[in-house]
């Protein structure tokens, strides 16, 4: 998957167990969509935008700066401008309406969405595809092999496409010129070399796996990872988080109205206590980085 | 104590009247080394898929497998999945999962280990093989060399008593190739495993080995120790003799009758070749003073340019740019976009009509980038080229092709488009038809587009259609001709050998009437016979006018056959020259032959030529 930065391959988070990895990316992803409240969308987007930052450096931040930021203000900007609902009316443009409603929602609506994408982004880097296969593998050994196997021949398949079609360009055939159906015409040879190739060697692909034993009844399914205590000890604290904040959520403790008029429900103990949870939740994953490094660095100055 | 025992093994494929294997007879020890050689289709590995049952082919057969003292068949798939190993011979098919770790627990998973147990085999092998660094990595990362490794530990994470291994180094490189022997037989070594290996390549294998078997036509025509084989093949004048050890076919000419006592071994590596040379020239050398003399022509079976003086040939490393050359680079830079290093690194290299060059080097040096530089497909920054009149980064589309520019491919399977050798040749000599139809019909109706030319003349007339249609049964006829491949037109092309698909691509190249020709490690994964055979389609063509330009690992080949040799290293070409004078002067990268003469008979370069020195009167 993603090409991930220099940090990613050494945060701490992105140790623990895949299934933690997956509770914790569930939750960030579907947190800001199902309750849109200001302050949880907030907080959210502050430890996605500072995670991926820390995970993918540099680059990170040329993207965040090229792609997410641009992306928001179109977004925050969308909805005003089309959606003329809520009671306070602070001007007209054309004879159109623009409420302040409107535009608080536009707002939210692209930190949910900015907070979103960096959590995906965060995700590309963390989550590999031996985790993805791991989870969605699990309970039938044959899936896990499947989609590892596809994962194996879509990078196999590309290059040798690539590999034809240069082939094809040394003897006359360039699959980038000539006319429309000249191009169809080749894209088709090439598409048919593939398949043929595909197919022929697939069988000594299946010789492969017979020769080792595939087909025997009673396959397991082995991985590289193990569920430890500090797993454990972890899922448990994360899962007593997610429940209160969504004991705050059952209980509406947190209802946000948008329109017609902008409303947060008045401070209560439980809202104070669930959002003290979501931002532990979301700033889980950098504390336990940052920790990390910091307990590396004075063992490091303690040995010099 | 026999751990394999093959008793009178006669198998037929369907449909076939000639048996694939005629009443083969073999006892393996455990533990013991075993190199099987032949030549393409002997029944190499026909036998060795008897050796296990899932991958035993269908059709008729009569004899006995037995494995362990039990016949094969009766032996439970379990048991076989895990006591018997086989590797097979291409890396990238053989991979299954997309990460090493999960390559290397496949076996494992499919025997039903439980996690710590796959755990600990795992984490054994890998230390074993030194994989430890790529554990994590993805397959496709990998190189083939390192694929092949890796093929060959996931069979051994299973803890084989036997590993079968069907021409594992084909596909790679020398020096990967070297190395996958070398880990062969220090497995052999320090685990105790018995291995049966067929091979093509034999300098790295045979000296190896405890045992060698020839093969030919279905039966063991040869047995024993390499110094047995090798004598045996001597004494009956087998063909097979050609792919023996360079070390082992000088001796075997040079002492004729006197290398038939059975006590002696013969020298199969370049050190033992050179040890026997200095004490047989010590004994009735001394009077020949090892250097060839300019009277005294060797037979050549190179180039015109070899047969001037060697004195001449001696001085000159850079030889003469040959007359009106088909392709020149000056000081060509190339790099694979802006941020990447430069591959191509002030290249300077010219072909001429009618000359073999052979562009010889390590793994990644840039060779085939270099190739690609020169069809256009790379486009270079810095420096001059010119390519039959064009400068290849302004070609476009087929120019080059049209001009006379033609490049095969390392993998020929990349142009098989149809099921048959003959349908994937009418494809493109049709095409080719249609291409010069355009364009001679745009020639002729000045100020039309090839395109609204060939428009034309497809729709003038139905009666062309015939007319279109023999001349290109003609053009496959011709180019068949030349490649040598009028007997495979039936075939499937997967159904025929590596080599035999090397020669119908040339055939696919030919089609296209090329000027200059490229060709990428064509003998790769070929057999002595077949490389000589190629070698013989090759200088047809060259003697025709053809320029042929080829990259190769294979410097023996290179040594034989070319007109002018080039040393690539680093991007860019650091020594050229007629291949004599190349690689007598070159010290480590060069032949088996100099490297063995060196010091005695500084001239030579290949095996017939010591040996020839050796027994002349």
């Amino acid at each position: 998957m993603g090409a991930a930065g220099a940090k990613a391959n050494r945060s701490i988070f992105a140790g623990y167990h895949p299934v933690l990895n997956f509770v914790f990316f569930g939750y960030v992803v579907l947190a800001p969509i199902f309750f849109m409240h200001p302050v949880v969308l907030a907080v959210s987007f502050a430890a996605a935008m500072s995670w991926s930052l820390y995970l993918n450096g540099r680059k990170g931040l040329k993207f965040n700066l090229c792609f997410v930021l641009p992306l928001m203000c179109v977004a925050a900007l969308f909805n005003p401008a089309f959606n003329h609902e809520g009671a306070t009316i602070l001007f007209y443009i054309r004879d159109n309406p623009i409420t302040l409603e409107s535009i608080v929602y536009g707002v939210c609506a692209a930190v949910m969405i900015g907070g979103v994408i960096l959590w995906f982004v965060c995700y590309n880097a963390v989550m590999t595809s031996d985790k993805f296969v791991y989870l969605f593998g699990r309970g039938i050994p044959a899936m896990s092999l499947i989609l590892s196997m596809a994962l194996r021949f879509i990078p196999l398949y590309r290059t040798q496409a690539v590999r034809v079609a240069s082939a094809r360009r040394g003897i006359g055939f360039d699959a980038f010129s000539g006319g429309f159906l000249a191009r169809v015409r080749n894209g088709g040879a090439i598409l048919s070399v593939l398949v043929t190739w595909a197919l022929e060697n697939a069988i000594e692909t299946s010789d492969s796996m017979r020769s080792r034993g595939y087909g025997l009844p009673g396959r397991t399914a082995y991985s590289i990872y193990r569920f430890d205590a500090r797993d454990r000890a972890l899922l448990v604290l994360m899962l007593a988080l997610v429940a209160v904040v969504v004991l705050a959520i059952a209980t509406g403790t947190m209802k946000t109205l948008y329109f017609p008029l902008f409303s947060v429900r008045d401070a209560q103990p439980l809202a104070g206590i669930a959002i003290a949870c979501h931002v532990a939740l979301c700033f889980l994953p950098l504390a336990l980085d940052t920790r990390e490094d910091i307990v590396q660095k004075i063992a490091l100055d303690n040995r010099s | 104590m026999s751990i394999i025992e093959i008793r009178n093994l006669t198998f037929t494929y369907p449909g076939r009247e000639r048996p694939a294997l005629d009443g083969v007879s073999l006892t393996v020890d455990a533990g013991e080394f075993v190199v099987l050689c032949g030549r393409s289709g002997c029944g190499k590995s026909t036998l060795l898929r008897h050796l296990k049952t899932v991958l035993t082919p269908h059709g008729t057969r009569a004899g006995d497998v037995v494995f362990d003292g039990r016949p094969l068949a009766s032996v439970a798939q379990r048991e076989q999945a895990a006591r018997i190993g086989f590797v097979l011979q291409s890396p990238d098919n053989q991979i299954v999962t997309d990460k090493v770790w999960h390559e290397l627990a496949f076996g494992l998973e499919s025997l039903g280990e439980p996690t710590p147990v796959i755990r600990r085999r795992v984490a054994e092998m890998a230390s074993f093989f030194g994989i430890q660094e790529w554990y994590d990595k993805s397959v496709f990362e990998l190189s083939g060399g390192q694929k092949q490794i890796l093929a060959l530990a996931s069979v051994m994470a299973m803890q084989p008593d036997a590993l079968i291994l069907d021409e594992p180094t084909s596909q790679l490189d020398p020096i990967a190739a070297e190395d996958f022997i070398t880990t062969l037989k220090k497995i052999n070594d320090e685990i105790g495993t018995t291995i049966i290996l067929s091979e093509h390549r034999l300098e790295g294998a045979l000296p190896r080995a405890d045992r060698a078997l020839v093969m030919d036509g279905g039966r063991i025509v040869c047995a024993g120790t390499a110094s047995d084989v090798g004598r045996g093949l001597a004494r009956t004048g087998d063909p097979m003799l050609v792919a023996m050890p360079t070390p082992m076919r000088v001796y075997l000419a040079a002492e004729g009758a006197r290398a038939d006592d059975a006590n002696t071994r013969v020298p199969q590596t370049v050190r033992e070749g050179r040890l026997w040379l200095a004490r047989k020239c010590g004994e009735d050398c001394r009077s020949a003073s090892g250097r060839l003399e300019p009277s005294q022509q060797l037979r050549e079976t190179t180039s015109a340019e070899s047969s001037e003086p060697l004195e001449q040939l001696h001085g000159a490393t850079n030889v003469e740019p040959p007359i009106a050359p088909l392709a020149s680079l000056k000081d060509v830079w190339f790099r694979y976009g802006r941020e990447g290093r430069d591959v191509v690194k002030d290249l300077t290299l010219t072909v001429g009509a009618g000359e073999f060059v052979c562009v010889v080097g390590g793994n990644g040096t840039g060779k085939t980038t270099m190739l690609g530089v020169i069809t256009g497909e790379n486009r270079y920054y810095r420096g001059k080229a010119r390519v039959l009149g064009f400068d290849p980064r302004k070609a476009k589309g087929a120019d080059l092709t049209n001009a006379g520019l033609a490049a095969l491919p390392q993998d020929p399977q990349t142009l098989f488009t149809r099921n048959t050798v003959l349908d994937s040749l009418i494809d493109i000599a049709a095409a080719r038809f249609e291409t010069d139809a355009a364009t001679g019909s745009a020639r002729g109706a000045s100020g039309r587009d090839g395109n609204a030319g060939g428009a034309l003349s497809d729709g003038n007339a139905s009666g062309e259609r015939s007319g279109k249609m023999a001349a290109v049964e003609a053009e496959v006829r011709r180019a068949s001709g030349l490649a040598d491949i009028d007997d495979l037109m039936g075939f499937h092309p997967y159904d025929i050998s590596g080599g035999e698909q090397q020669r119908v691509g040339l055939a696919m190249a030919l089609l296209t009437k090329p000027k200059l020709l490229l060709l990428d490690e064509p003998t790769k994964g070929m057999d002595s016979f077949f490389k000589e055979k190629f070698a013989g389609i090759l200088r047809g063509l060259i003697e025709r006018g053809m320029g042929v330009l080829m990259v190769s690992h294979d410097v023996e080949f290179c040594a034989k056959y070319a007109d002018r040799c080039a040393l690539f290293f680093d991007g860019g070409v650091v020594s050229e020259g007629a291949p004599r004078a190349f690689f007598t002067g070159n010290s480590f990268y060069t032949t088996a032959a100099n490297r063995m003469a060196r010091g005695v008979f500084p001239d030579v370069v290949t095996a017939e030529e010591i040996a020839e020195l050796l027994t002349r009167p």
